[in-house]
């Protein structure tokens, strides 16, 4: 009785969660093999002409592209840039609005405004406030407090666009890493507080000896899927400059402006290799897995 | 003197927080004046933060048909993420039952399997994705949107689910088994009410990603009836009908209804899903 109640109870487990898995399959794993097939082809523009066997032609072009290296470049001073920042003022606003204080509560959901809003509003709205022309940022750093000497092109220029979409990056995801560490935050037993009070602790000691401690696994999963992500990123940075090839721009580009796929197939393949190698190494340190 | 020393404290956190909420916001006071203000102010020189002049010309234009089809952009996003959250709830329940609940060979291997697609970006599959809409002759659908959003928000809506699943006592459903409930009865007659909360989060959730996508949207849907706001707007900013105030309407319309259905479930968000947590 048991025995069969058992199996039947992992049958149903299975055809629970088929559904799902079978999506997963379809949109995700066949896709993955797929690209890595179209990675050794040349992929004709004509859906209906085949593509062309080149072996590693792809990767030969991709490694022999100076601005494909400066597009890893790109990707990686803007992904840890980003990364340090919105952990570090979410890590402080979470800090902040830990303390008791009247209205809390709703100054915890203002601050998540950044994060729920759609990026296609806010990108508009940065766009117009980083106008070199009549943008309130160049007249209040230039004209106002002379923090800048001259002003900067935010829009379109190299460094000034970097900087652009770091800043905006930053104000538009710290919210996250802030809504991530506070909930942890939360769920620290108050009466660890308490003994290190009557203790004498200050509040530092507090800090650094129990909050800290307590959330360090929830930060470090953070940095790590953030990097990762930001790593990929692809709609903000592309939409507030087209300045900016980082690799999610890059690759968009390559298959959709220059049309070649194959070589957009190569250039997804090896970034899923190094970040297959990143995962393996550190986020099994990180996320137990 | 310890009373002072008490109102310095609390004066500096004040200002701390009026700072932070500040730069929160600005952005968004920013495009309320600016969505407000005639169109010769938008574009001064010496750029003011309240407008001079208050006119609602800008939100009148963005909803006039004539003008940008912002009405037909919204009912495409709104069909599009409805239909996509509304799949994704239902197929995320089965999944994360099984998850939470059932006992069977290789749901490890899976639930890592899921857990590795939660760090995967869509970047990585637009070729072969692009590729394999045309070829399946979904090209300039809306249904090629909903199924790949379904499948991108999958691994939060298990995992959200899938916690939340096991927080309720295994001894209710025990006692529903006993009483000759089947597997399928004791999720939609229990599992389902008692996760309300939970459930209407993840609908939120996976509505407010399919209403911001611009990477697919992008690629996969060419004609103008089908866009959605984000590629809409986009195409408004590249147009002769393109004015800054019209652009800060729109931005604030394309908004607004995500901050509300947000602000709805708020709460669970912050309070007890952490694990498994939200991608942004």
């Amino acid at each position: 009785m048991k025995k069969t109640s058992k199996a039947a109870e992992a049958r149903l487990g299975y055809l629970l969660i088929a559904p799902s898995l079978a999506l997963i399959a379809a949109v995700i794993v066949y896709p993955l093999f797929y690209n890595i097939w179209l990675s050794f082809n040349h992929v004709s523009l004509n859906p209906r002409k085949p593509s062309k066997f080149i072996g590693f032609g792809n990767y030969k072009s991709l490694i022999l592209d100076g601005s494909f290296w400066h597009s890893i470049a790109v990707t990686l001073i803007y992904a840890i840039i980003t990364v340090v920042g919105a952990t570090v003022i979410g890590l402080y606003a979470a800090l902040l609005l830990n303390q008791k204080m009247k209205g809390r509560r709703l100054y915890r959901s203002v601050i998540l405004l950044p994060y729920v809003a759609p990026v296609i509003s806010l990108v508009f709205i940065w766009k117009y406030m980083f106008n070199p022309a009549y943008g309130i940022v160049n007249d209040v750093l230039v004209d106002q407090l002379h923090l800048l000497s001259h002003r900067i092109d935010w829009l379109d220029s190299a460094s000034g666009s970097l900087w652009l979409v770091i800043i905006f990056d930053i104000w538009h995801l710290f919210p996250f890493t802030f809504m991530m560490i506070l909930a942890k935050m939360q769920s620290i037993d108050e009466s660890m507080y308490e003994a290190a009070s009557i203790d004498g602790a200050t509040p530092w000691r507090k800090l650094w000896h129990i909050t800290l401690p307590e959330i360090k696994f929830v930060v470090a999963s953070l940095v790590v899927l953030r990097f990762i992500w930001n790593f990929y990123k692809f709609d903000e940075i592309y939409l507030l400059s087209k300045q900016v090839p980082v690799v999610g721009v890059y690759t968009y580009m390559t298959a959709f402006s220059t049309y070649n796929y194959g070589l957009a197939s190569a250039i997804t393949v090896s970034l899923f290799v190094l970040v297959m190698a990143l995962v393996l190494v550190i986020v099994r340190k990180v996320i137990k897995w | 003197m310890v009373t002072t020393n008490g109102f310095a404290k609390r004066l500096i956190l004040y200002v701390l927080v009026a700072l932070t909420l500040f730069t929160a916001i600005f952005p968004f006071l920013m495009m309320l004046s600016t969505a407000l203000k005639p169109s010769a102010e938008t574009i001064s020189l010496n750029p003011t933060f309240f407008p001079r002049h208050i006119t609602w010309e800008n939100f009148r234009d963005v909803l006039n048909p004539d003008v940008f089809p912002f009405w037909r952009y919204f009912l495409n996003s709104f069909q599009i993420s409805f239909a996509t959250a509304l799949i994704s709830v239902v197929v995320g329940t089965m999944g994360a039952y099984s998850f939470a609940r059932l006992d069977y060979k290789g749901r490890g291997v899976f639930q890592k399997g899921v857990l590795f697609i939660y760090m995967f970006s869509g970047v990585l599959l637009i070729v072969p994705l692009y590729k394999m809409v045309t070829a399946a002759g979904l090209y300039d659908t809306k249904v090629s949107l909903v199924i790949v959003y379904i499948v991108l928000t999958m691994p939060v809506t298990l995992y959200m689910l899938g916690n939340y699943f096991r927080t309720i006592p295994e001894s209710l459903e025990e006692a529903a088994l006993i009483d000759g409930l089947n597997r399928f009865q004791v999720i939609y007659k229990i599992i389902v009410p008692l996760s309300l909360p939970a459930i209407a989060s993840v609908f939120i959730y996976v509505f407010m990603i399919a209403w911001n996508d611009y990477l697919f949207a992008s690629i996969f849907i060419t004609s103008e009836d089908k866009m959605t706001l984000p590629i809409g707007l986009s195409h408004l900013f590249q147009t002769k009908n393109f004015v800054w105030g019209r652009m800060m309407a729109a931005s604030l319309l394309t908004a607004v209804p995500i901050v509300i259905l947000f602000s709805l479930v708020e709460k669970y968000f912050s309070g007890g899903l952490t694990e498994g947590g939200v991608k942004g």
